[in-house]
């Protein structure tokens, strides 16, 4: 069994060599032309034993290559059909490498016309292999620019869904915005076409992809719920992927026949479906590019040794996720803040997104010392001793989403300080100094903000303080 | 200069233990085998077939509770699941079945009865109507049953799921089911699972906190809160509502907190010497456990006191101090939470309702029951959202299973309270706060509440959905125990994505 497992994970290592091995045929080859081309013009050069070599290193190098690549492509998951050309190109340049260097070493005169095709096939069998790694749009991709975000412009609003045909302004639109470059007019990966009503009922290489009535039975649907770490999982991860409505609308059509001609209306529509194909009659919601906590650009790792300085202060500090830098930062267990303890932060300033210091001391003084601390998009202030003074300081904390000031002596004056935070989108203000009017006036500031200002009360009811008797008439 | 003569008389004691315990016959027998096992594992490391050094092991040692980030940025930061023990019936509270009141004191239909097993009832059972009022509430227009009107004005908070089921028809079995997932003894709970991904955010307290009230302990017994092959730090602590919160937890008569303090250097010194010559990292784990449980003397008590809350939230929650109940429990699991503990978990035991006493009746006992959480519970969702805390935390209520469309006959007999017998084929359970979609329901049950329509829910789609919004992905959260990694949701789980906002 282990040799078994041995041998697998052997002939895999080998294969995955080609990528690195395939430039040694094309070098050595291309040189071996060059000499030959040389020679042909001075003939009195002495490169005779030269292009020898270079054949020789050439040949066997292009018979590895050709060897490796055939392994990788058993063990990896491409394309087959990109595959098969750029394999038996591979394998006549490895076949006619071998015999060019047998010519030439026979001085045959046909030699360099050997030679000449040897290039032309190298040449082609490159681009092959590069359009499998690197996409087949690859070198192409620098003139469309302009094609690539076509497709990510908005949908434009249908201004009637129910009159609307359901596959040609519904349905394709989403074929066209995540599926069409793959399995469009350009490309056919696993040789699926989705751009044509017969070519998306004919389906691709592994048979049809659209039962129509059961969308759960669907290939087109299994595929785009299977899990992001699966292979056969569609869009591909690396491209865009369908939003929550798009697949519930693929799903809807589907199952209701996967029709190409009717219109919404005369389509059964299920309380599900109704509010979705609702909102095709706005403009493209922001759903997607919903302001999230966490900033969409990487960032480079925070100095461990401030973190490991931070730990040891009894402070809570962990990234947000396990594959993110950003760091959320935690004083719960630290009573008696201190300036060294908030001087420590300041070095983090592009990765502290999170922080929360309620129920420490802090002062308006100390405040200060966070204004630098620009990434924050969620802060935790409650029961501080923190006013409308310290408030100023966090003008400069442009990306604030969340302000926790539940218990300080903040008032609505004081608040308005941070009007110009415009990601402000909750605000916590039970137990401040904010009162009756204030508040209308809050919401005024904050027009787009979520302001919670707590005391919420409880009637009291007579069941809260009384007990159901069970009727006298039972005996027990 | 007295403590270091102790601690090396500890320290020599401590060895001449292990020494006992080590004979010429261990020593032949890890030598010979000892000998194979070096070999052969030196030839498979260097193959790469040493899984178990480089899986994604969170344990820390050194510092088990550390706050470690999860896999994905979760929504939710902590949870507080509170646990109905004993089954409520979900048609009197969430379930609302009109057909139902129509069938009231008919024979149950054999077509409901065939292949069917129930834990008390017998023959040929009649059909017993809702036996409460229901509304729609809150822009949702949500049904919800007249026993819980103090939770009808949150609605729009919460999303509640109608179609849960279990295969479960007992309670231990199907309390271990929701927590461990599966019936039987052995895995770690779902807070244990927690505490181990993500750490706990305040040093001084446990990460994981178990509350129970209403008399007993859940039928499933401490393994419901267990640390199964987790390593046991992260079992939950049982912490009581009155009385020391945790047993022993002031320092005997006639010690002093130094003394306290300096006997637990000793001991953890002796331990470092250990673990600088054994190097288990356990030994460790033991330190930092000591370290904490001197921590917990003063920072336990002082956040278990709900004394010291202001008047307005006793009057909110409808809290008793000095009582054992549910009320005092919901608020120290806002406390709790308030201070950075990870996982906080409630047991109310007292809901089983067989309908043999006024106590276990549907129309008595139940709507006591009721009136005795439902206060604090709603009180728990307006006191977290005002604190600024809902949006982070996941409350989770729900119970083992649900109750028959049928009443109970016990033994054949007619019982004498309207009573309903165990049924795990369709109940209720909800989700608020941690990211959850409020105002919506999920799945629904059949005209009388006896099987699922849609939406079927098991305690493995509740388990990854929790998961899913602390951050974790149900499916790749593993440890790896006995040579295969497990998971909390075993082979199942589906993340229930409809509820989640």
């Amino acid at each position: 069994m282990i040799i078994a497992i041995v041998l697998f994970s052997l002939t895999e290592l080998i294969g995955r060599f080609h990528p690195v091995l395939v430039h040694l045929p094309i070098g050595m080859l291309v040189l071996a032309a060059i000499f030959q081309l040389i020679l042909l013009k001075q003939k009195t050069a002495s490169l005779g034993p030269a292009i020898h070599i270079t054949l020789l290193g050439g040949m066997l190098s292009a018979i590895f290559s050709a060897t490796s690549g055939f392994l990788l492509s058993t063990t990896d998951n491409y394309d087959a059909s990109l595959i098969s050309s750029h394999q038996w190109f591979g394998i006549a340049v490895a076949v006619i490498s071998i015999g060019a260097f047998i010519l030439n070493k026979q001085q045959n005169k046909y030699t360099k016309w050997v030679i000449l095709l040897l290039t032309i096939l190298v040449i082609i069998t490159g681009h092959l292999g590069g359009s499998i790694t690197h996409g087949s749009d690859y070198l192409t991709k620098v003139f469309s620019s302009s094609e690539v975000v076509s497709n990510n412009t908005l949908r434009k609003p249908i201004a009637n869904v129910q009159e609307a045909v359901a596959y040609t302004e519904v349905i394709q639109p989403i074929l066209n915005s995540k599926c069409y470059s793959c399995h469009g007019v350009n490309k056919q990966k696993a040789k699926l076409r989705l751009d044509l009503p017969d070519f998306i009922m004919k389906g691709g290489k592994d048979g049809a992809i659209i039962t129509a009535g059961k969308a759960d039975e669907s290939e087109l649907i299994k595929r785009i719920l299977l899990g992001k770490d699966n292979k056969d999982h569609m869009p591909p991860i690396e491209k865009p992927q369908l939003s929550k409505s798009e697949i519930d609308l693929l799903h809807w059509w589907i199952s209701t026949g996967a029709d190409f001609t009717q219109k919404v209306k005369a389509l059964p529509q299920s309380e599900k479906i109704k509010p979705v194909l609702l909102a095709l009659q706005s403009a493209e919601k922001n759903e997607e590019i919903k302001l999230s906590d966490i900033p969409d650009q990487a960032i480079e790792k925070a100095d461990d040794k401030v973190i490991q300085k931070l730990k040891a202060r009894g402070i809570a500090v962990s990234t947000v996720s396990q594959n993110s830098n950003y760091l959320s930062i935690n004083f719960i267990a630290v009573d008696a803040i201190s300036e060294k303890d908030l001087d420590l932060l300041e070095p983090l300033r592009k990765q502290i997104i999170w922080l929360k210091l309620g129920n420490t001391k802090l002062s308006d003084q100390q405040i200060d010392m966070i204004s630098s601390l620009s990434a924050l998009t969620r802060l935790s202030l409650e029961r501080t001793s923190i006013t409308d003074k310290g408030i100023l300081a966090l003008q400069k904390l442009t990306s604030l989403q969340y302000i926790n000031l539940v218990g300080t002596k903040v008032t609505a004056k004081g608040l308005a300080q941070l009007k110009a935070l415009n990601k402000l989108e909750k605000i916590f203000l039970y137990q401040t100094s904010i009162t009756g009017t204030d508040w209308n006036e809050l919401k005024k500031t904050f027009p787009k903000a979520m302001i919670d200002s707590g005391g919420y009360t409880m009637p009291l009811l007579e069941g809260d303080t009384s007990e159901v008797k069970p009727p006298p008439t039972i005996k027990k | 200069m007295k403590n270091d003569t102790h601690n090396k008389r500890l320290l020599r004691e401590a060895n001449h233990a292990i020494l006992q315990q080590y004979t010429r016959r261990h020593f032949l027998k890890d030598g010979a085998m000892g000998f194979g096992a070096l070999a052969l594992g030196s030839l498979l490391n260097s193959c790469g077939f040493n899984s178990s050094n480089n899986s994604n092991n969170l344990f820390d040692a050194a510092n088990p509770l550390a706050p470690k980030p999860p896999m994905f940025p979760g929504k939710a930061k902590s949870v507080i699941y509170l646990h109905m023990a004993g089954a409520p019936s979900q048609l009197e509270l969430f379930s609302f079945k009109p057909e139902l009141a129509k069938l009231d004191g008919q024979d149950c239909p054999p077509s409901l009865l065939a292949g069917k097993k129930f834990a008390f009832i017998q023959g040929v059972p009649k059909m017993l109507g809702p036996q409460a009022n229901f509304r729609q509430h809150g822009k949702s227009g949500l049904w919800l049953s007249d026993n819980l009107p103090h939770l009808s004005t949150v609605i729009d908070d919460i999303a509640i799921l109608n179609a849960v089921t279990t295969d479960q028809f007992n309670h231990a079995p199907a309390q271990l089911l929701m927590h461990t997932g599966t019936p039987r003894l052995g895995r770690p709970s779902l807070g244990s699972w927690v505490t181990y991904g993500m750490g706990s955010e305040n040093k001084n307290l446990p990460g994981f906190v178990v509350l129970t009230s209403g008399g007993n302990d859940p039928d499933a017994g401490k393994s419901v809160w267990g640390s199964g092959f987790l390593p046991s730090v992260y079992q939950g602590v049982q912490c009581r509502s009155v009385g020391d919160p945790v047993l022993f937890i002031k320092d005997p008569k006639g010690m002093s907190r130094d003394l306290r303090k300096a006997s637990i250097d000793a001991i953890n010194k002796v331990n470092q010497e250990q673990y600088e010559e054994y190097n288990d990292p356990e030994i460790l784990s033991r330190i930092a456990q000591y370290e904490m449980a001197y921590k917990m003397q003063i920072s336990v008590p002082e956040v278990m006191n709900i004394n010291d809350e202001p008047q307005y939230i006793h009057e909110m929650y409808g809290t008793k101090p000095g009582e054992a109940c549910f009320a005092n429990n919901v608020l120290l699991a806002r406390k709790l939470v308030e201070k950075g503990v990870r996982f906080v978990q409630l047991f109310d035991w007292g809901w089983d309702a067989h309908g043999d006493s006024a106590g276990n009746a549907v129309d008595i006992g139940l709507v006591n029951k009721c009136r005795k959480v439902d206060k604090p519970i709603t009180a728990l969702l307006l006191d977290l959202k005002q604190r600024g805390l809902l949006d982070e935390t996941l409350v989770i209520w729900g119970s083992e299973f649900g109750r028959t469309p049928m009443m109970e006959n016990r033994e054949g007999k007619v019982m004498p309270f309207k009573g309903r017998d165990h049924h795990g084929a369709a109940f209720s359970m909800w989700m608020a706060g941690g990211g959850i979609k409020g105002g919506t329901s999920y799945g629904e049950s059949d005209e009388i509440g006896y099987n699922i329509v849609s939406g079927k829910t098991e305690a493995f789609d509740i388990q990854a959905t929790i998961l899913n919004q602390l951050g974790f992905d149900h499916e790749k959260f593993t440890f790896e125990s006995q040579g295969r990694p497990f998971r909390l949701t075993d082979l199942a789980g589906k993340v229930i994505t409809d509820i989640i906002s």
